[in-house]
């Protein structure tokens, strides 16, 4: 409880402080608003506001945990019954979380508990390795290496899919730092409001290559195994020119790609056929005149596993269901992520690059604001088994271990307890 | 931009339709059907109206008595009163379903191309016509080369809000090419796209308001024409009505009715046939395996298919036992989400939504899979009275 008074008074304040900094999304009186308190477990939904100030009168006396608006506009907003709220259409909101797709460093920060046996480990993993139950508690993690990742997926998102096929113009799009593991992106135009679920599904198996059936693209087997073409614009131009540049690579490299289960997921015998071949199977990607997939030991299925692959490089590693759903709530821009203590920061397309949200050297845009001038520090104690090391502001902090009395400053210090892993002493 | 005389003439359901022909909005519907009776006193309009609905119930294809004259504008308006009127969704189906069709036909053979954009155009639909057609790729199979090429394209807003209806794996945005926010799209599913729209313009909802319907019914048969004509469609349609066959009542082998089993997915299959609505051809393959799965007889099976607008008992009875050779299952929940075909949310089912307690487990389990749904319905259904009881007594 302490704990949470203490998160509550330093939200408050920063909401008091920074209340002209929470940015009115366009038609604010049309969304629908949800937070969490520090002391309800449920979502408090189905509210509305008519002005911004209200809003930030609202963010100051309740301080929440968290606070969320709706991608859909409304009539009645504040109604709660979806029935009768008058839905008007809906943003595409799509959300990049590292949450859903596997990094590397995942191994090294990510932890997890088995409640039935006490085994723990490092990872992400579904069910427990040694007493095979489902009942795990996973502790997700954050490095800037996931962070970057992210950063990228959103960047390859725009580049490779909104701007050059969706046509979709910079000032139509919203870019947020989530505030903890990965950002947000609202495309807001009168025509896309219109969609259906299941219209923004099929956008979605576009942006993320889901669902695609290589048959229809070209692949199929007539004495021979014809493959996709190049020069066919669409999802077939972008497997094979992203095909081609990963042959391209170094042996080394390729062997990685093709052999890491992540991946190609290929054994020894195939990886070396396609080494062999690679020259010859380059000439044939870019022929205009012959088709012929022909490689040792590559039937129908290998060249699916592969195409797969490559399909998962190209495209964008979102999470599908915030796209598809029209009444979610997302962020709020400019209030507080109550995980991390860490403000949800709207980004410029021109700042993405260079932004670093655990060590952002531009202030206008750094999502870590408890940072203390001051030098001020506060003395903890460890309450989860073990925490990961965090490198904030270029300072490694950690690892942790249960019972350990720390002191750090002030802005690690708001991170470890909104993570929930530690005390006030 | 205004569409040409001749065009509305061939296609009726034009929105330019009203620039030319102001004079049958601003009319009272009775008054205007009556004064084109009397201007047609040989009887063709009531005829050509006649043999719509006629083909429509044969399950042809082609309206031979079609002819794009300015008869046709006024048919077209009547032929969506009277479906209004009859207020049968089953009825609605066939007719939309064959004048769509008959419109794809003839759209298809139109040698001028400009026709088809200017029509696009007409529909408001955000649509790009290139006098050079512009090619996208190519085929290359053994001594084939062939190079695709169009002159549409067509904004990927109204692409989605018109394919995603159809529903076939072909028609996914991921299989097109998209460029700078548009769909190139060849002349044939142009067309196609088309004829949804046509056949969504005859299409009805059940009316509600069941008595200012029948006032204005009772209106409109006292034209003894109207009246005759609408006697002459419904005896064509009660005798037809048989040969589609009555709502099938669903039976596991074992005699037991599994139909309040069934997955909100599959019921909404069910709903589309029993409505006399085209089915898609993966509506139909789902449809297939599901029914085979629980082992139902294929002549049940092939009967059930009979309500469709297009059945060929024939074509149906060698699919159905092809399926069965094949031994497929019915698709996975999450292959049903990637086609569109989960209905989970729609029906606000809770078994699909929530899933359902493991005790095994010790968890909440997902429902994966259709015949998962059904058999855990079919387990609550039967399950000891011993267990109910106990599970009653923890609830409260």
């Amino acid at each position: 409880m302490k704990n949470e008074i203490f998160l509550r008074n330093l939200f408050q304040a920063f909401y008091q402080e920074s209340q002209k900094d929470i940015p009115a999304v366009s038609m604010l009186d049309r969304r629908e608003f949800g937070f969490l308190l520090w002391d309800n477990k449920f979502m408090q939904r189905h509210l509305g506001f008519a002005e911004i100030e209200d809003l930030r009168q609202f963010l100051i006396q309740k301080s929440p945990m968290h606070a969320y608006s709706s991608g859909s506009l409304y009539r009645q907003p504040d109604n709660d019954d979806m029935e009768n709220k008058g839905y008007q259409g809906c943003d595409f909101v799509i959300d990049i979380d590292v949450d859903h797709f596997y990094t590397g460093c995942k191994n090294d920060h990510d932890l997890w508990y088995c409640k039935e046996c006490g085994t723990n480990g490092r990872g992400m993993i579904e069910k427990c390795p040694n007493c095979e139950k489902l009942k795990i508690t996973r502790v997700a993690w954050i490095c800037e290496n996931c962070l970057n990742i992210a950063k990228k997926e959103i960047i390859k998102l725009i580049d490779n899919f909104l701007i050059p096929d969706f046509a979709v113009n910079l000032d139509q799009i919203n870019i947020a730092f989530s505030g903890h593991r990965g950002y947000h992106l609202k495309i807001e135009d009168p025509r896309i409001r219109t969609l259906t679920s299941d219209q923004r599904r099929e956008i979605v198996d576009y942006l993320t290559g889901h669902n695609i059936s290589f048959e229809i693209l070209g692949l199929h087997e007539k004495a021979s195994i014809f493959g996709l073409i190049k020069d066919n614009q669409g999802w077939s131009n972008k497997i094979m020119t992203k095909l081609e540049e990963i042959l391209r690579m170094e042996p080394l490299e390729i062997e990685h790609f093709l052999r890491d289960p992540n991946w190609g997921d290929l054994n020894s015998a195939r990886i070396s056929s396609l080494l062999k071949y690679r020259e010859e199977f380059l000439e044939v990607i870019n022929s205009k005149q012959q088709n012929i997939w022909s490689i040792e030991g590559f039937g129908l299925t290998t060249w699916k596993k592969l195409l797969r692959a490559v399909v998962k490089k190209v495209g964008a590693e979102i999470d599908e269901p915030v796209s598809i759903d029209i009444h979610r709530l997302i962020r709020y821009p400019g209030t507080l992520h109550g995980k991390t203590g860490f403000k949800v920061q709207e980004l410029d397309y021109d700042q993405l690059d260079e932004f670093n949200p655990l060590n952002e050297s531009n202030e206008l845009i750094d999502p870590i604001v408890f940072e203390s001038k001051k030098q001020i520090t506060q003395k903890l104690e460890i309450t989860d088994l073990k925490v990961p090391a965090t490198k904030i502001k270029g300072i490694t902090y950690g690892d942790y271990e249960w019972g350990e009395k720390i002191e750090v400053p002030h802005h690690v210090a708001v991170f470890l307890l909104c993570k929930g892993v530690a005390k006030i002493i | 931009m205004s569409i040409s005389y001749e065009l509305v003439k061939h296609y009726p359901w034009l929105p330019s339709k009203k620039i030319y022909y102001s004079e049958i909005a601003a009319k009272d519907p009775v008054e205007f059907i009556k004064e084109k009776i009397a201007e047609y006193p040989d009887g063709e309009l009531v005829d050509r109206i006649f043999s719509i609905f006629k083909t429509a119930f044969e399950n042809v294809e082609e309206i031979k008595t079609y002819k794009a004259d300015e008869l046709n504008v006024y048919l077209y308006t009547i032929l969506k009163i009277l479906l209004y009127i009859n207020n049968s969704v089953p009825i609605a189906n066939r007719v939309a379903n064959l004048y769509a069709k008959h419109t794809y036909n003839k759209m298809i053979r139109e040698d001028n191309d400009y026709n088809l954009y200017s029509i696009c155009k007409d529909l408001k639909l955000n649509i790009q016509y290139y006098d050079k057609a512009v090619p996208f790729g190519l085929i290359i199979e053994k001594d084939r080369k062939q190079v695709l090429q169009t002159q549409f394209s067509i904004h990927y807003i109204d692409y989605l809000k018109l394919a995603s209806n159809l529903r076939d794996d072909h028609r996914k945005l991921v299989h097109n090419v998209l460029n700078h926010g548009f769909v190139l799209i060849d002349k044939k599913e142009l067309t196609r796209l088309l004829q949804e729209i046509v056949r969504k313009k005859l299409l009805i909802q059940e009316a509600k308001d069941i008595s200012s319907l029948d006032d204005f019914k009772n209106k409109l048969l006292e034209i003894k024409e109207i009246r005759e004509l609408n006697e002459r469609i419904l005896d064509v349609w009660e005798l037809k009505k048989d040969e589609f066959g009555e709502p099938y009542v669903f039976k596991y082998s074992k005699g037991e009715n599994v139909e309040e089993s069934f997955p909100p997915c599959i019921v909404d299959i069910l709903k589309k046939v029993d409505e006399g609505q085209n089915l898609t051809h993966i509506e139909r393959l789902f449809l297939v395996f599901f029914l085979h799965a629980l082992e139902i007889p294929i002549d049940e099976i092939v009967n059930f298919f009979a309500k469709l607008p297009d059945f060929d008992r024939k074509k149906t009875e060698y699919q159905v036992e092809f399926a069965k050779k094949k031994g497929y299952l019915p698709h996975s929940c999450s292959t049903l989400k990637s086609y569109s075909l989960c209905r989970a949310d729609q029906y606000k089912d809770e078994l699909c939504l929530e899933g359902y307690y493991s005790k095994k487990l010790e968890s909440q389990k997902k429902i994966q899979h259709p015949l998962h749904y059904v058999r855990i319905m079919q387990y609550r259904k039967y399950r000891p009275k011993e267990e109910v009881q106990t599970k009653n007594k923890n609830e409260k």
